[in-house]
């Protein structure tokens, strides 16, 4: 018996539609990175090996929550929340492999991934134990409470360590690498707060009565943008510095 | 980005949830929670005006304040006679002000096309101000009568055409700088992100909470910085305690001004409602303000030092 022997994806349901095309388009970005890992110079293949690793890990737990969607019809909070738990330490593991060549510390990654996990562990207390029928109080403190891991992150790319190593590297296409990164942190991963705010107590589902299935909406497209297109981006490093290596 | 974007973007993604749970805010609690910043950020980037201007020029100090202090009985003059022209040299002077500022650390050398960008940017950011707050502006005209000059002006339907356009007219004009080669792309998308931002800002939060995280941050804290950086370099100060020196003595004395002045309004020796003293009083420190700073901005350019600055 196969899946759709038991279930329906309705035609009208666009969370249903992005759970199935989110995995479909994780785990391409996987078969990718891993074939593509040994196209590229010796010093790139761990970041794309971790690339690979990201979005499969994504697609694995999407996979998962697909199911559990379409058999519940209930947000998939804690299969989310483990598949991030994964999966953004690995995208900080990324700023950490790009800057290690221009004197990156092992400190560096370590801060990063506090700070991502304080992100997450603060916005699932904010998401799972939020009380029944929504409260506002508690979804505002907890996601102000995960913004300041953000914000952490964020200084970090722009300002902090990333970015002054990067611009050490005296390599372009690592400084416009990680220019790129910064850009996904600061507008790609701005989407998931919206999918935040979606749910009961949240403020675009009491202002503007924004139901909490849109979380999951939100979720899905920040998730394609963000995991792929961090892979991507250091794909593009890896060939374009391959590039000019052979140039020179 | 410059660490003021940063740190305005920071002070939205936190305030935020906050502000929008705290319910109705009366503009008495507002006021309560603004004043201690723009006392702290938003007077001291305009006190050092005398040190700015004074810099690379041979005009004296009691010269430069002289001046200063007929600029602005000059522009309170104007106040008394010609309120709704007094009104509308702020409003324009306020944009370009608060474009140049905006842009300054792009662009090394301003022709017309830069000018225009720094005006047409500044408007969008003041009716953008004006349209998203219509209902509480209205109310304060409404309820003031020496405000009733500037009703139409503020008019829903004119402050829409105008944002849309002014909104419009400052995309066309990166467009041309961006094909000109005068600015970069990602430049242009992080200033489109963030008039996005402070829009959204101004839509989502109450009247002064709103207009003060951008006056206080993206304004006042980048001029201040910038400030800061150029008398380093030329050696003026050396640590932040020393810039806190040079800025205490008018900053003091304006905090001062006003409240005087507030004493006046209070007793009611002007006749004045306190909204209406505070416009005057704003606008009358804003005009040499500007001349001031945009004289900074060009000796920033003859000097190679705009870009590292902010």
């Amino acid at each position: 018996m196969t899946l759709l022997d038991v279930l329906t994806i309705p035609k009208d349901d666009p969370i249903a539609f992005t759970f199935f095309t989110g995995y479909m388009a994780m785990m391409a970005a996987s078969v990718f990175f891993f074939f593509e890992r040994g196209n590229v110079e010796g010093k790139w293949k761990l970041s794309l090996l971790v690339s690979g690793l990201i979005t499969f890990i994504a697609a694995v737990h999407y996979y998962y929550m697909r199911d559990y969607y379409l058999a519940t019809g209930e947000n998939p909070t804690a299969l989310r929340y483990i598949d991030w738990t994964l999966t953004v330490p690995l995208m900080c593991v990324e700023f950490y492999l790009l800057t290690k060549a221009a004197g990156a510390k092992i400190s560096l990654l370590w801060k990063l991934i506090a700070a991502s996990v304080w992100m997450l562990v603060a916005g699932y207390i904010g998401e799972a134990f939020n009380p029944a029928g929504g409260s506002a109080s508690h979804s505002v403190l907890w996601g102000v409470l995960s913004t300041i891991g953000y914000v952490y992150i964020l200084y970090t790319a722009w300002f902090g360590e990333v970015a002054k190593l990067a611009e050490a590297s005296n390599n372009a296409v690592v400084k416009r690498g990680v220019r790129t990164l910064a850009w996904f942190v600061l507008v790609g991963w701005a989407i998931y707060p919206i999918g935040y705010m979606c749910m009961p107590g949240g403020w675009l589902n009491t202002a503007f009565g924004w139901g909490s299935e849109n979380v999951d909406l939100f979720y899905n497209i920040a998730d394609a943008i963000n995991k792929i297109g961090f892979g991507l981006v250091v794909y593009n490093i890896a060939i374009s510095s391959g590039a000019k290596a052979q140039a020179a | 980005m410059t660490k003021a974007t940063f740190v305005f973007i920071s002070c939205v993604l936190l305030s935020l949830p906050l502000v929008l749970s705290a319910g109705q805010i009366s503009i008495e609690t507002q006021l309560l929670i603004c004043t201690p910043f723009i006392l702290i950020l938003g007077i001291p980037h305009g006190a050092i005006d005398n040190t700015l201007y004074l810099r690379n020029n041979t005009i004296s100090n009691t010269a430069f304040i002289s001046s200063y202090l007929v600029l602005i009985a000059a522009n309170i003059a104007i106040w008394i006679f010609l309120p709704a022209l007094a009104y509308l040299i702020f409003l324009l002077l306020s944009a370009y002000h608060f474009g140049q500022s905006q842009f300054s650390h792009h662009f090394s050398k301003t022709s017309i096309a830069e000018q225009a960008l720094f005006l047409f940017w500044g408007g969008s950011l003041l009716t953008g101000f004006v349209y998203f707050n219509h209902a509480e502006i209205s109310s304060i005209i409404n309820n003031n009568i020496e405000f009733s000059v500037f009703r139409n002006i503020h008019g829903l339907d004119l402050t829409l055409y105008l944002l849309v356009a002014l909104s419009t007219l400052t995309l066309f004009l990166l467009g041309v700088l961006f094909v000109r080669k005068l600015i970069k792309l990602e430049a242009i998308l992080m200033e489109i992100l963030v008039l996005l931002l402070v829009m959204a800002s101004f839509y989502l939060m109450p009247l002064l909470i709103g207009f003060s995280l951008y006056f206080i941050i993206l304004h006042s804290f980048k001029v201040l910085r910038e400030e800061y950086n150029f008398l380093k370099k030329e050696e003026i100060t050396s640590s932040l305690f020393d810039f806190t020196k040079l800025i205490a003595p008018f900053t003091i004395l304006s905090i001062f001004g006003i409240l005087f002045l507030y004493g006046l309004i209070y007793f009611d020796f002007l006749g004045l409602s306190y909204g209406y003293g505070l416009l005057v009083i704003i606008s009358s420190i804003t005009l040499p303000h500007v001349f001031v700073m945009n004289r900074f901005y060009n000796l920033l350019s003859r000097k190679n030092l705009v870009e590292t600055m902010s």
